[in-house]
């Protein structure tokens, strides 16, 4: 347990274990204890991951590459499996096990007694490996298999409900949206074995040999920029970025524990670790910083004005979610700007601070789901202050996080995504011009972020008492293990953010260490304007939420507003130009292949149906008499040997 | 003289009949000693070829053939009394549900000719006790 | 006929006229319901048999000094053939199996006149002893008294006898013709040589043939080669049959097998001259022609070497073959009845011990399946 890599080791194999454990052994009689493995496991991994970020931080070189073992080997092509540990990986290692930790004790609250409560934790648990590997892996096949696993246990999780149509619709066009970005990451990773001649698919060493590829012959420049790009495909389709966003509000549809651990720890911020993971390669190609920049700042706007008029409350989550990652990347797409050091670091911490609140928003959404009934409309219930006090008060907590209140967890990091933005229209970068208009976008995006969590908030919690007949006499607050987590969760999405950044530097500190990121020494930089403003917007976006939904709902939409407001209630039609312009002509293709197949078929047909009838002619001689058989055989072989001894007779 | 020729034609003659035998005869049992008998054909074959190379050979394949067909004996007695239990009776071409779909059945055309009613076996009265007759019978006895 | 090579003469015809009445004799016995004439059938498979016998008689006999054996052949040979006419044509299963009991012993007299007493007796033993006896307890099982359809009903009597026939039909016609060039083939031979002179004159045997294709091939041997390789022949087949009184090296030498069987002929010639070992005396003329023709052979491919010309290679060719032929038949004369049983027994678990112990198992198997088979699952049955 010394090596820091074996505890590495330890958590995986702890996660893995708890899965076939829970799909194995849990049968009839221990299907109420299901959830204990998977408790168990992450809580120890929680503790274990935080005992090697101590250890990592204590190392004079924070950077532990383990021993490759060949995994398989093809050809030129040779494939280890190797992990490394380094304080990128240590910090998305802790976040992930801490958040799925507190999750995993709320779903053993919040699935109570449902029907598959055994493939739920044994699937959760594969999820959470998965995430864990992807963390760790270091080299570009291995990252790539855990990848996979993470979308396969997405899919198995959105379709949990899989007798429901729209989840099993759901689940599928997750799994297809994220596939088409997989098929771009995966010919990234072979361009970027290309590039480093065939040598070496692992991570750490791919990157010294491409640096000094692309340093020694800058014409080869071009190839890495498109080997990038097909990576930020990848993650556009994992962490839900435009054009390939739309699976994620769908996937709504799965149990809202599972929403929360897709949103704040496992699958989206799979593309956002990679990015970053990739980030001194990013540093070399201005062209991929930029389009990762403006992917990221269109969709952080497109998500915060569809956001602003959903009537679920999930959804409205979902969408913030988009939009939260949309700031994410927008911050990694400074990385050549400003140093990457910083890139990297605001684009990480975004992510910690928002792995708590979103985690915590989710939490509370499914608290009210549970005492409502399943019912998340926000238009048929309210007022539910009395009724929850504690999932009022998180929920609270959450959203003031996530709309930017000042000194909250989500100001620092958003105001750390500005400063990276506003250096990097400050600095001499080719796309000062872009990263300015980005950082007014990012504002804007702020200003609504906050009005749409509030008005989620005041819809929900304010005004008179409205509850559904679902929930009948339920409508309480929940047990006590799903309120634990939302109150340890609140305290996170509060204070976490001001006591790792602006007071103790540690985050930035220890992030900075990591090898091959460079410009670790302007981090601590705090831009007072600019975190004025974005606390004005915030604010500012708070009070109109307040005007108009203040009173609780049913809320009421001025009519010079109505177009702008069913516009982003129907998602800006994404939905239906992506049908119009992809699955509607791809259906018709299907049909003309059908055609084309029915007259290839009937032509098969008619070959087929010569020896048809020869056979039914002949099908008589079948008689089933052993002795008209054996008389056929006998008479067969007199004809043959007579033509035999008297054609060779002397 | 005696010749290898006169062995081996006859020979052939017994496998030949053992040949029709099989092919035309109905009965189970009647086809399996049937193709016993063909296979005593192939034997005087291989034994006058042994005799006529003068090595022992040939008589060492009889030998493995005698102990095959002890073999298909015991096998074939085994299934005749399955099969026997099945349809109580011994007639090979009772079992045709092999044929292809479709196929009728086939059945034999001509009936069969009615036997001659058979006496009833004799039945004795058991010691000490009297038969079944009339007293008139008895009358006419004394 | 020009598709077919072969000659069709009168023999033949008279083959095909035997098996067409015995084809009708088998279409008017079997039984069926309707058309079934015992007479006719008899009177056909009689006048076939006479018929066969015949042409038997005619193609393959020769004139007669071994009385006793013809007869008893004949003899053996129609127990088995009629009596296996009665098998197929007898529709009380239980009589046709007494009557396969006929077949078998018949041939197993028919194995005695072979020289093979040991399968003569275990034949007996297993065909006589289990299988008829286990076929009667199986029809004790049936009921034979009542007209049915497995014993009255014939399927396809014309086409399955044809089919039958004309597979012998087919087996003579090639036997008949396989015979016609070799006719002057000895009768079955009577064999007094040893193991080990068979396996030198199988050497021998094995030489000539090398020697041939030797010759025969296109690079050529050369001549002290051949010289070589011809004494070498020589001297060993001088060891088994000797050689001539008159021959180059100077001195007389009458080989193991001479030795032998001169003592033979002459102790039992010394007695009564009529009860001299036919056989021995057999083998002993064989090996004195054998001698010489071994002899005049060398002598000539001396005086004609083959490697001079066209046509003494040709004449060499020819004469090998012709030794070769004479040495084989020699080597492979049978054996005597007496030995029979040891010498099987010993080639069995010499040369055929795996094929021995297959053959165990297989019956063990066959056990063990009947056994199965025939068990009575449960009250079912």
């Amino acid at each position: 347990m010394s090596d820091p890599l074996g505890l590495a080791l330890t958590i995986l194999a702890l996660l893995l274990g708890a899965s076939i454990v829970t799909a194995c052994c849990a049968g009839r009689t221990f299907k109420r204890a299901a959830h204990w493995p998977l408790i168990v496991a992450c809580g120890s991994s929680a503790v274990l991951a935080l005992m090697l970020l101590a250890r990592v931080a204590a190392l004079e070189t924070p950077s532990l590459v383990s021993d490759p073992v060949t995994w398989f080997a093809a050809g030129k092509l040779s494939v280890n499996f190797t992990i490394a540990l380094d304080p990128l990986s240590c910090i998305m290692l802790a976040m992930v096990t801490f958040i799925a930790t507190w999750i995993a004790i709320f779903s053993s609250g919040y699935m109570h007694g449902d029907g598959g409560y055994v493939r739920y934790f044994a699937v959760m648990s594969l999820f959470v490996f998965s995430m864990c590997g992807l963390v760790l892996a270091n080299n570009f096949f291995l990252l790539l298999a855990f990848w996979e696993g993470v979308g396969l246990c997405s899919y198995l999780l959105v379709g949990y409900y899989f007798e429901k149509p729209s989840a099993a619709a759901a689940a599928r066009k997750a799994f297809l949206v994220t596939r088409l970005g997989d098929t771009g990451l995966i010919i990234g990773v072979f361009m970027l074995w290309r590039l480093t001649g065939f040598a070496t698919t692992d991570i750490a060493t791919a990157f010294d040999i491409i640096t000094k590829t692309v340093t020694d012959h800058p014409e080869r420049l071009n190839e890495l920029t498109i080997a990038l790009l097909c990576l930020f495909c990848g993650a556009v389709g994992k962490s839900a970025q435009f054009p390939l966003y739309v699976w994620l509000p769908d996937a709504m549809e799965g149990p809202t524990p599972v929403s929360a651990l897709i949103h704040a720890a496992t699958m989206v911020t799979a593309g956002v670790y990679l990015v970053a993971r990739c980030a001194p390669l990013f540093a070399l190609s201005p062209t991929a910083q930029i389009t990762v920049a403006w992917i990221g700042g269109i969709t952080a706007i497109l998500a915060a004005f569809i956001a602003m008029a959903q009537t679920d409350l999930k959804r409205v989550l979902a969408y913030s979610t988009v939009s939260q990652l949309g700031y994410m990347f927008l911050a990694l797409g400074t990385i050549g700007a400003v140093a990457p050091a910083y890139a990297v670091t605001a684009a990480l911490f975004h992510l910690f601070t928002h792995a708590f609140f979103k985690a915590l928003l989710f939490l509370s959404a499914g608290s009210v789901m549970h005492a409502m009934g399943n019912v998340i409309d926000m238009r048929r219930f309210g007022g539910l202050r009395k009724v929850m006090p504690v999932t009022h008060i998180t929920f609270l907590c959450g959203a003031a996080a996530l709309a930017g209140v000042p000194l909250l967890s989500g100001f620092w990091s958003k105001d750390m995504v500005f400063e990276s933005l506003y250096l990097g229209a400050e600095g001499n970068s080719p796309h000062t011009g872009s990263l300015f208009i980005l950082l007014l976008v990012g504002l804007v995006t702020a200003g609504m972020t906050a009005f749409y969590t509030f008005r989620a908030y005041f819809l929900t919690f304010w005004g008179e008492v409205r509850i559904p007949e679902e929930a009948g006499h339920h409508a309480h607050e929940s047990p006590s293990a799903m309120t634990i987590p939302l109150i340890v969760l609140a305290i996170g999405a509060v204070g976490i953010g001001a006591i790792v950044e602006p007071i103790t530097h540690a985050f930035s500190d220890f992030l900075a260490r990591t090898p091959r990121l460079v410009g670790a020494e302007e981090v601590h930089g705090f831009n007072w304007g600019l975190a004025g403003v974005s606390a004005l917007l915030a604010l500012g976006g708070i009070a109109i939420a307040y005007m108009c939904y203040g009173k609780g709902g049913p809320e009421v939409v001025p009519a010079p507003l109505e177009p702008f407001y069913a516009a982003s209630r129907d998602k800006l039609y994404v939905d239906e130009v992506y049908s119009y312009s992809f699955v509607k002509p791809a259906e018709w293709l299907a049909f003309m292949a059908r055609v084309f197949d029915l007259l290839l078929d009937s032509l098969a047909r008619l070959v087929s149906a010569v020896p048809r009838l020869f056979g039914a002619a002949v099908r008589p001689i079948q008689n089933g008499l052993v002795q008209f058989y054996a008389l056929s055989m006998a008479l067969g072989l007199v004809v043959f040997l007579t033509f035999i001894v008297l054609k060779i007779a002397r | 003289m005696i010749t290898l020729w006169h062995y081996l034609a006859v020979a052939a003659a017994l496998f030949g009949i053992g040949l029709v035998g099989f092919l035309t005869r109905r009965n189970l049992i009647t086809m399996f000693l049937c193709a016993e008998m063909m296979l005593q054909g192939v034997a005087i074959n291989f034994v006058a070829f042994s005799r006529y190379h003068g090595n022992l050979h040939g008589q060492v394949f009889v030998l493995f053939i005698v102990a095959v067909a002890a073999c298909e004996a015991g096998i074939s007695l085994a299934l005749f009394l399955a099969i026997y239990r099945r349809g109580r009776t011994l007639d090979v071409s009772t079992w045709q549900s092999l044929r292809e779909r479709g196929v009728p059945l086939s059945v034999d055309d001509v009936p069969l000719p009615i036997a001659p009613p058979t006496e009833p076996d004799p039945v004795l009265t058991p010691a000490g006790a009297r038969p079944p007759q009339s007293i008139a019978e008895e009358a006419v006895r004394v | 006929m020009t598709l077919f090579a072969a000659n069709l003469n009168p023999a033949t015809g008279q083959m095909l006229l035997a098996l067409l009445l015995a084809a009708c004799g088998f279409v008017f016995l079997l039984p069926q319901p309707r058309g079934r004439s015992v007479a006719g059938g008899i009177a056909a498979l009689i006048a076939a048999a006479a018929v066969f016998g015949a042409w038997l008689q005619e193609s393959f006999g020769k004139p007669l000094p071994d009385m006793i054996g013809t007869v008893l052949f004949y003899f053996f040979a129609s127990g088995a053939l009629g009596s296996g006419c009665v098998l197929v044509v007898q529709r009380n299963p239980a009589r046709g199996a007494i009557a396969f009991a006929f077949v078998i012993l018949s041939t197993c007299g028919l194995f005695l006149l072979l020289a093979a007493p040991f399968l003569m007796a275990a034949t007996v033993i297993i065909y006589a002893g289990a299988i008829v006896v286990t076929f009667l307890f199986v029809l004790m099982l049936s009921h034979q008294d009542v007209v049915s359809d497995e014993n009255d009903r014939s399927r396809e009597p014309l086409l399955g006898s044809l089919a039958g026939f004309a597979f012998v039909g087919l087996v003579l016609f090639t036997l008949y013709q396989e015979h016609l060039p070799t006719a002057k083939l000895p009768p079955l031979p009577a064999q007094v040589i040893t193991p080990h002179e068979q396996v030198q004159l199988d050497a021998v045997a094995a030489q000539l043939a090398e020697l041939q294709a030797k010759l025969h091939s296109e690079s050529k041997p050369t001549s002290e080669e051949l010289t070589a390789q011809l004494t070498k022949i020589e001297v060993e087949l001088g060891n088994v049959v000797g050689l001539p009184p008159t021959n180059q090296l100077g001195f007389e030498d009458d080989g193991s097998l001479m030795r032998r069987l001169q003592i033979r002929v002459k102790d039992a010639q010394g007695e009564r001259k009529e009860e001299a070992d036919p056989q021995a005396a057999a083998v002993l003329a064989r090996s004195v022609a054998l001698r010489d023709l071994a002899y005049t052979t060398f002598r000539d491919l001396e005086n004609q070497p083959p490697l001079t010309s066209d046509a003494n290679r040709e004449a060499a060719l020819r004469s090998l073959l012709a030794l070769r032929n004479e040495v084989r038949l020699l080597s492979t004369a049978g054996d005597l009845p007496a030995r029979n049983v040891g010498n099987l027994g010993l080639v069995m678990y010499s040369e055929y011990l795996l094929a021995v112990e297959l053959a165990g198992t297989l019956l063990l198997v066959a056990t063990i399946g009947a056994i199965t088979i025939a068990h009575r699952k449960g009250a079912r049955a």
